[in-house]
C-alpha cells in the first residue's frame, strides 16, 4: 500500500515514457556491447551497483557483486575491450528484457527520478545458456533533453547464491 | 581407481608430474572425500562470525553439513548438521541466532552445544531410548588460533599445533594489520563455482607463474596492473616491458613450504613509499597509535602475498581476503571469499579494502574470473586420454633451505609449492581411512 501511495504520488503528472526508453536505450547498449556509451551514460559520480545479499543497505560496509564508480567502470571496460579477456573468449551474448516500469520518487526541482523496473537477462556463451532476473532502480538526473544515471542498482533474486564467472554488466 | 591401494594411488604422482585422473577420477575424488577431508584440519570459520552465544553459521567441510555455533559457555562448538531422528539437515539458513536447533521434520531440539533438549511427544519413546546418545554429532576435534577455527573430522591424527603451527605467522602477519589486533569477517561473503576440480583454486593461490598471462586483461600497456589497494596509485608491474620497471618485477617473487601441503608467496614488489590516501594515512595513523610507529611500520611492510593452509583455505594478503575452497563433486567446485574488517581501522580503510575485493574477487571481478576460465579450461583438456600426465616440474631441483624462516624456498614462478601439495595429497591418499 505505501508503496503503491508513494507511486501514484510520484507519478502523477509525470509522462512515464521518457523513463522507459531510456532504461530500454541502456540495456541495449549492453546487449550490442558498446560498454564505453554504456558508461558515458552515469553522471561524473554515477554508480553502478549489484549488491551481494537481499536488501543490501548499503555498498560500504558488505561485500558487493558489482560496485563500480567511473574510474572502476574505466577499467573494467579497458578489461573487456582487451585482446586477451580469458573469460570473453568467446564474448557473451546477452538479451534483456525489461518491464513494469515505475516512476517511484520524482524530485521535480532537482530533477531527479528514481525509476523501477523488472529485468530478465539471458546470458549465452560457450556452450552454456543462464538467466539473470531481479528488480533494478535507477536514479536518474535530467540531462538536456535525455537523463544521467546517478545510480543503477540491480537486485537479483538470486544475488547471494553461487556464480559462475560474470564478465560482462548485468 | 577401484580399490584405491596405497602402490596404485603411488603412481599417480611422480617427482614432476601428476597423472590428469587426480583431476578427472569420480572414485579417486570420493576417496579424498574419506581421506583428505575426512581427517585433515579443515578450516570451518571465523570467531567473528558467531560473536555472541546462540550465533551459527553453517558450511559444509568436504560435504559434510556442519553447524558452528557459540554456545552459553563462550566456546565454540562445530556440529554435524543432520537430525539425529531421521536424518534432515537441522539448520537451513546461512548464519542467524537461535536459542535452540529444532529440526524441522519431527521438532527435535539441539541445545547449541548439540545436546539433544526436548523431542515432541515424549511419551512415544520406547524403554531404551538414551536421549544422551542422541545429540547432535559432532567434529571430534576443533582448534583455534586468533579467531580461525579449524576442526578434523577424525579422532586421531597429527595435533591442530603440529599442522597450523608453522602457519601462524601468516596468520599473525594478517591479524597483526588490524589497529585492536582483531579481525571481524563480518562484511558478508563472494561465492563462485566453476565446473572444474577443488585441486585447481588450491594450485592457484600460490601461483605466480600465471599471473602475466592468466591476467593479461588487467594490466596496461606498460604491463602494469590497476591499482588494487586503497592508497596505491597503480598496480604491480607483471610483464617485462621495454623499459625497466621502476618497481621490481613480479618474478622476483619467492615462494616457500613447510610441510604438510602449506605454503606461502613472498610480497608484491609495489611502491610502499608512494602509498598514500586519506583512508589510509588516517589507518597507518591508527595502527601506529595503538602499536607505536616502528612496530606499525613493520607491520605494514609487505612480507607475504597469499598464503595457503592445506587442504581447504588461504589468506590473501594484497586484497586481503580469506578464501575456503569446497569440493562438490570430481568437477565442481564451490569458493567463498570472506573480506576482512580490521578491527580498529577507520571505516573509510575497512570500505577501500570491500570496495577493491568487489573488483578482484567477486564472481563479477575482474582478476577472478579469468582464473575461474583457466580452471574450467584445464578440466575441459584434462578430459584428453591422448596425455596422461600434468607437467608440474618446473624448478625441480632449484629448491632451498631457508634457515631463518625454517621453510624450503624457491621462486614464486616455479612449481616446487604444488609438488608439496601432492606430497601431502600422497600422505593422505596412500592411507586408508
Amino acid at each position: 500500500m505505501a508503496l503503491a501511495t508513494r507511486r501514484l504520488a510520484a507519478a502523477a503528472g509525470i509522462d512515464r515514457a521518457p523513463f522507459e526508453d531510456f532504461i530500454i536505450d541502456e540495456a541495449r547498449l549492453l546487449d550490442e556491447r558498446r560498454f564505453r556509451d554504456w558508461m558515458a551514460l552515469f553522471t561524473d559520480d554515477g554508480t553502478y551497483w549489484v549488491p551481494a545479499v537481499p536488501g543490501q543497505t548499503s555498498p560500504f560496509d558488505q561485500a558487493s557483486l558489482f560496485y563500480d564508480d567511473r574510474d572502476l567502470m574505466k577499467t573494467r571496460i579497458d578489461r573487456l575491450e582487451h585482446p586477451r579477456i580469458h573469460v570473453q573468449t568467446p564474448p557473451s551474448r546477452t538479451a534483456h528484457l525489461i518491464g513494469n516500469v515505475v516512476i517511484e520518487e520524482a524530485d521535480q526541482g532537482k530533477g531527479e527520478f528514481v525509476v523501477g523496473s523488472t529485468l530478465i537477462v539471458v546470458e549465452y556463451r560457450d556452450d552454456a545458456q543462464r538467466l539473470f532476473a531481479g528488480r533494478q532502480r535507477h536514479r536518474l538526473r535530467r540531462h538536456g533533453d535525455s537523463f544521467r544515471i546517478v545510480q543503477k542498482r540491480v537486485d537479483l533474486i538470486n544475488c547471494d547464491s553461487a556464480f559462475e564467472a560474470m564478465a560482462v554488466p548485468i | 581407481m577401484q580399490n584405491g591401494h596405497a602402490d596404485e594411488i603411488a603412481k599417480l604422482v611422480e617427482p614432476g608430474r601428476v597423472h590428469r585422473r587426480v583431476y578427472t577420477d569420480p572414485d579417486l575424488f570420493e576417496m579424498e572425500m574419506e581421506r583428505i577431508f575426512g581427517r585433515a584440519w579443515l578450516y570451518v570459520g571465523h570467531a567473528s562470525q558467531v560473536p555472541n552465544p546462540g550465533d551459527f553459521i553453517t558450511t559444509e567441510l568436504g560435504r559434510q553439513p556442519v553447524i558452528m555455533t557459540r554456545h552459553r559457555d563462550g566456546s565454540l562448538q562445530v556440529l554435524i548438521n543432520r537430525c539425529t531422528h531421521r536424518g534432515a539437515k537441522v539448520v537451513n539458513e546461512r548464519s542467524g541466532h537461535a536459542p535452540r536447533l529444532v529440526c524441522c521434520y519431527h521438532g527435535w531440539a539441539f541445545d547449541t552445544d548439540g545436546t539433544l533438549a526436548t523431542v515432541p511427544v515424549p511419551e512415544g519413546c520406547g524403554e531404551g531410548f538414551d536421549k544422551d546418545a542422541l545429540g547432535l554429532g559432532r567434529a571430534p576435534r576443533v582448534g583455534e588460533y586468533r579467531g580461525f577455527v579449524f576442526a578434523s573430522l577424525a579422532a586421531a591424527g597429527p595435533s591442530f599445533e603440529d599442522h597450523i603451527g608453522p602457519m601462524k605467522r601468516n596468520i599473525d602477519d594478517l591479524v597483526d594489520r588490524a589497529p585492536d589486533g582483531e579481525l571481524a569477517l563480518d562484511a558478508g561473503m563472494h561465492r563462485y563455482v566453476y565446473n572444474g576440480n577443488w585441486k585447481l583454486q588450491v594450485e592457484n593461490v600460490l601461483d605466480s607463474y600465471h599471473v602475466p598471462f592468466g591476467h593479461a586483461s588487467t594490466v596496461n600497456k606498460q604491463g602494469v596492473q590497476f591499482a588494487r589497494r586503497e592508497g596505491d596509485r597503480s598496480g604491480a608491474a607483471v610483464v617485462e616491458g621495454e623499459k625497466k620497471q621502476t618497481t621490481a618485477s613480479w618474478k622476483d617473487r619467492k615462494s616457500y613450504i613447510v610441510g604438510n601441503g602449506h605454503g606461502w608467496t613472498s610480497n608484491t614488489s609495489l611502491d610502499e613509499g608512494k602509498r598514500s590516501s586519506p583512508a589510509f594515512d588516517e589507518y597507518k595513523h591508527a595502527l601506529a597509535e595503538k602499536v607505536g610507529e616502528q612496530r606499525a611500520a613493520d607491520v605494514l611492510t609487505p612480507r607475504l602475498h597469499n598464503s595457503l593452509i592445506y587442504p581447504n583455505m588461504s589468506i590473501m594478503g594484497l586484497n586481503i581476503h580469506v578464501r575456503v575452497i569446497k569440493p562438490i563433486a570430481v568437477d565442481r567446485t564451490e569458493v567463498n571469499v570472506f573480506p576482512i574488517r580490521l578491527v580498529g581501522a577507520p571505516a573509510a580503510m575497512n570500505f577501500g579494502n570491500i570496495r577493491l575485493l568487489n573488483v578482484t574477487h567477486s564472481a563479477a571481478s575482474f582478476v577472478q574470473t579469468d582464473d575461474l576460465e583457466s580452471f574450467v579450461r584445464a578440466q575441459k583438456g584434462l578430459q584428453s586420454r591422448m596425455t596422461d600426465w600434468v607437467d608440474i616440474s618446473r624448478g625441480l631441483g632449484a629448491e632451498e633451505p631457508d634457515r631463518e624462516l625454517n621453510a624450503t624456498r624457491g621462486l614464486a614462478t616455479h612449481e616446487m609449492v604444488v609438488r608439496a601439495q601432492y606430497k601431502a595429497w600422497l600422505g593422505y591418499m596412500r592411507e586408508a581411512a
